[in-house]
């Protein structure tokens, strides 16, 4: 509109004319002084909304980034170990039980270590849920989002914490009865492993499917494109605008730069790369957080609960001594799901680690242990049980599923690392953005305050 | 995920399993079994003409003996004989956690119709299974034998063949210390534990109160411990079992009935019938079934069940 002004001229004859007209005159009849001065306060109209936007843009990036750092990334990583330790919990109870009365003492201090950190970790989720306050900083519809999902997520907790007690307590039966070689003992064993699998695990799977999806969300925010798509051509759009400007004042004052404005347009130039440069390199990092990160963790974390309730069962078959077959048709379910084979979750971890890396381990350890399980469960028909729980404890069953468990850990490991690095590494590339932009926009007002009024001073 | 997640193991859900369909289930699953009938058998057992659960095994030709072309000759050839078991009923079919082995009284004579069929009561293959599956699993040939406080009645009688009478049993009900309860009748509408397919489970809904059902006994034992269900009634031989787990329970109510025991077996296979009977015989003339009670229930022996065989 700047570039209309003072260019065109018309007739002046009907009643709108007549209003049109009074601008006309006001604009070219005007002074230079006044023409300079409406510009100037347009330039300076324009350099601070500019500011705004691009500051807003940058704290929308900046708290969507730092919410997957200081929120999603842990309440996701608690929920995980809840779920893995949990699951854990459930196979080495059943395989210490196993051992009979004399339960091996490592047996015992993994059990007590997985039920610790799984209430570390509850409480640790409960506090983040709790504060939600970080929540509620997001925008619009994440917000909503989050606080929806939050509140299911505290209900699963305040759930977990509550059964966990009950649980420790029908395993601390269930070894007191052993102890005392006690039938009683395995139905207590039995109902414990029961209430783990009916009603704790499903919970902590909920926060694990929950977290994961607001995790999503958050880094999808934080590396979404249209907002910033937005503010650049806005930042276009004012150097047009500064360039025409300098044009205009050119030709008017014959002069060939006006440092003030190439000021301005600097600082603009500066911000709008140092905006776009910060958001590519944090988005690429929150890319890179996601597929080498979040995503393989999750696809290993899903594995080894699956392997983990397999081995659990494996144990519970031998303990229920085939009294009914549910636990080994869980154990072949969990067989299914796990793979290898198109769709499973190990044909998941392969795709998101890699070809290569430690998918492929898994892959041909999960084979290794269905084959020594298939060995161990034809020695129990055919009623050799003791050298079926020997396999089971100590043999090529318990060998085999170690090295399988330790994979998926090493892996849900690995990749929680990067994720953690990455995702950081894409927080700082936005650090001091939102301030940046301002300064920026008060160096351009400066800098159009400084060039307008060297001319407007020429004609005192 | 769905289906890692799925309650398959119900243990829970069975509290829920009462009511008016579970009653006419039962009712159907035991249509010649009303409570009035077998009490009535239990005073005199001659009364019921056509079927008498007592007599209704048959008669042994002589000591036992594997001959050419019978059961036991392909269980022989086989290595070893297949036994359906309790693995959770203290002192008759139980996985002892010290030995690791299925122990008890049921076990005993199993383990003495290997020794007949093979010359070593070693050559067994036990299967743990549950009350439910001891007459699908023996008349579809999962199992040769089912030793599993299984009371011979007129019902199972046309499903599966028996062995005589090895063991006496009356129903009773088990309750904590302080309970004031002594009788079935005084649990009107309180929850009653017993396995499912257990002949209990009719005889709890006959007297109004509400049966919970659970795979094992000692299931039954865990939930009135929590305090789930006010009572376990069942067999004497099996509440034995579960008060000695628990000092803080006591047995109940009179013996109002009778229940046999009996091994059973394939209706295909009446040689088998009459062969572990003809073991039954020798046990109960060689002091092993003496000792056998006087290891797992009680000093001193009680008296073995005079055997009586329809023919």
């Amino acid at each position: 509109m700047t570039t209309s002004v003072g260019v065109s001229s018309g007739p002046v004859t009907t009643a709108p004319a007549v209003h049109r007209a009074w601008w006309r005159s006001r604009l070219e009849g005007a002074t230079s002084p006044a023409r300079l001065r409406l510009l100037l306060a347009l330039l300076i109209l324009l350099s601070l909304a500019w500011g705004v936007l691009a500051a807003l843009t940058a704290d929308q990036h900046a708290s969507a980034a730092a919410d997957v750092v200081a929120v999603s990334e842990p309440l996701s990583l608690d929920a995980e170990q809840i779920y893995t330790s949990l699951s854990d919990a459930d196979a080495t109870a059943a395989s210490a039980f196993l051992a009979g009365g004399l339960e091996p003492a490592a047996a015992r201090q993994r059990y007590q270590a997985d039920i610790a950190e799984a209430a570390v970790r509850i409480e640790a989720a409960s506090a983040l849920v709790g504060s939600s306050a970080a929540r509620t900083e997001l925008p619009g519809h994440l917000a909503n989002q989050a606080s929806a999902a939050g509140s299911a997520i505290g209900d699963d907790l305040a759930m977990l914490s509550g059964q966990l007690p009950v649980y420790t307590d029908e395993v601390g039966t269930a070894r007191a009865d052993n102890r005392l070689g006690l039938p009683l003992g395995a139905a207590y064993l039995r109902e414990a492993s029961a209430r783990l699998r009916g009603t704790l695990l499903p919970a902590a799977s909920d926060i694990y499917t929950r977290e994961s999806a607001l995790l999503t969300s958050a880094s999808a925010q934080a590396t979404g494109l249209p907002l910033m798509v937005i503010t650049v051509l806005a930042g276009l759009g004012l150097g047009y605008v500064l360039y025409r400007s300098s044009r205009w004042l050119s030709r008017h004052t014959h002069r060939m730069v006006n440092y003030g404005l190439l000021l301005a347009a600097l600082a603009g130039l500066i911000s709008l790369v140092w905006l776009v440069a910060s958001f590519v390199a944090g988005r690429g990092d929150l890319l890179h957080a996601q597929q080498q990160g979040s995503g393989p963790v999750q696809a290993f974390a899903r594995a080894e609960v699956a392997a983990l309730q397999a081995h659990a069962d494996e144990s519970l078959t031998l303990i229920d001594n085939s009294g009914d077959d549910s636990y080994q048709k869980d154990y072949l379910a969990q067989q299914k799901l796990l793979g290898p084979g198109p769709g499973t979750l190990l044909a998941q971890v392969q795709a998101a680690a890699g070809n290569g890396g430690p998918g492929g381990d898994a892959t041909a350890e999960a084979r290794a242990w269905y084959q020594a399980h298939a060995a161990l469960r034809a020695q129990d028909d055919t009623g050799n049980h003791a050298a079926a729980v020997t396999s089971a404890q100590s043999g090529d069953a318990a060998r085999s599923f170690a090295r399988l468990s330790a994979t998926l850990s090493d892996g849900i490991e690995t990749h929680q690392a990067v994720f953690a690095a990455s995702a950081r590494s894409g927080r700082d590339a936005f650090t001091g953005l939102a301030v940046g932009m301002i300064v920026a926009s008060l160096v351009m007002v400066a800098g159009c305050i400084w060039g307008l009024s060297r001319r407007l001073a020429e004609y005192r | 995920m769905n289906a890692r997640l799925r309650p398959w193991r119900a243990l829970l859900m069975v509290l829920t399993a009462s009511g008016l369909a579970l009653g006419a289930v039962a009712a159907a699953a035991a249509p010649g079994q009303p409570s009035a009938a077998r009490a009535t058998r239990a005073v005199s057992p001659a009364a019921a003409s056509t079927c008498d659960p007592k007599a209704s095994s048959l008669r042994p030709p002589g000591p036992p003996q594997v001959t050419p072309g019978s059961f036991m000759a392909r269980i022989r050839a086989r290595g070893h004989l297949i036994a359906g078991v309790d693995q959770s009923t203290y002192h008759f079919g139980f996985l002892n956690p010290l030995s690791g082995q299925i122990e008890g009284f049921d076990i005993d004579m199993i383990r003495a119709v290997a020794k007949a069929i093979f010359g070593d009561p070693g050559k067994v293959v036990f299967k743990a299974i549950s009350d439910a599956q001891r007459i699908p699993d023996v008349s579809n040939g999962t199992v040769d034998i089912v030793a599993h406080t299984m009371t011979i009645t007129c019902d199972r009688l046309k499903q599966v063949d028996f062995s005589s009478v090895y063991f006496d049993a009356h129903q009773r009900v088990l309750v904590l210390k302080n309970s004031k309860a002594t009788s079935l009748d005084d649990l009107r509408g309180q929850k009653v534990c017993a396995t499912t397919g257990s002949d209990s489970v009719a005889r709890i809904q006959a007297h109004k109160a509400i049966a919970v059902q659970v795979p094992y006994w000692t299931d039954c034992l865990v939930l009135l411990q929590q305090g789930d269900v006010a009572a376990i009634s069942t067999d004497d031989s099996i509440l034995d079992g579960l008060a000695a787990q628990d000092p803080w329970t006591k047995l109940v109510g009179p013996q109002l009935t009778d229940e046999p025991y009996g091994l059973a077996i394939s209706k295909q296979h009446p040689d088998f019938v009459r062969f572990v009977n003809a073991v039954l015989e020798q046990l109960r003339t060689n002091g092993q079934w003496d000792a056998s009670y006087r290891h797992w229930i009680g000093n001193p022996a009680g008296q073995m069940p005079q055997a009586q065989y329809a023919g």
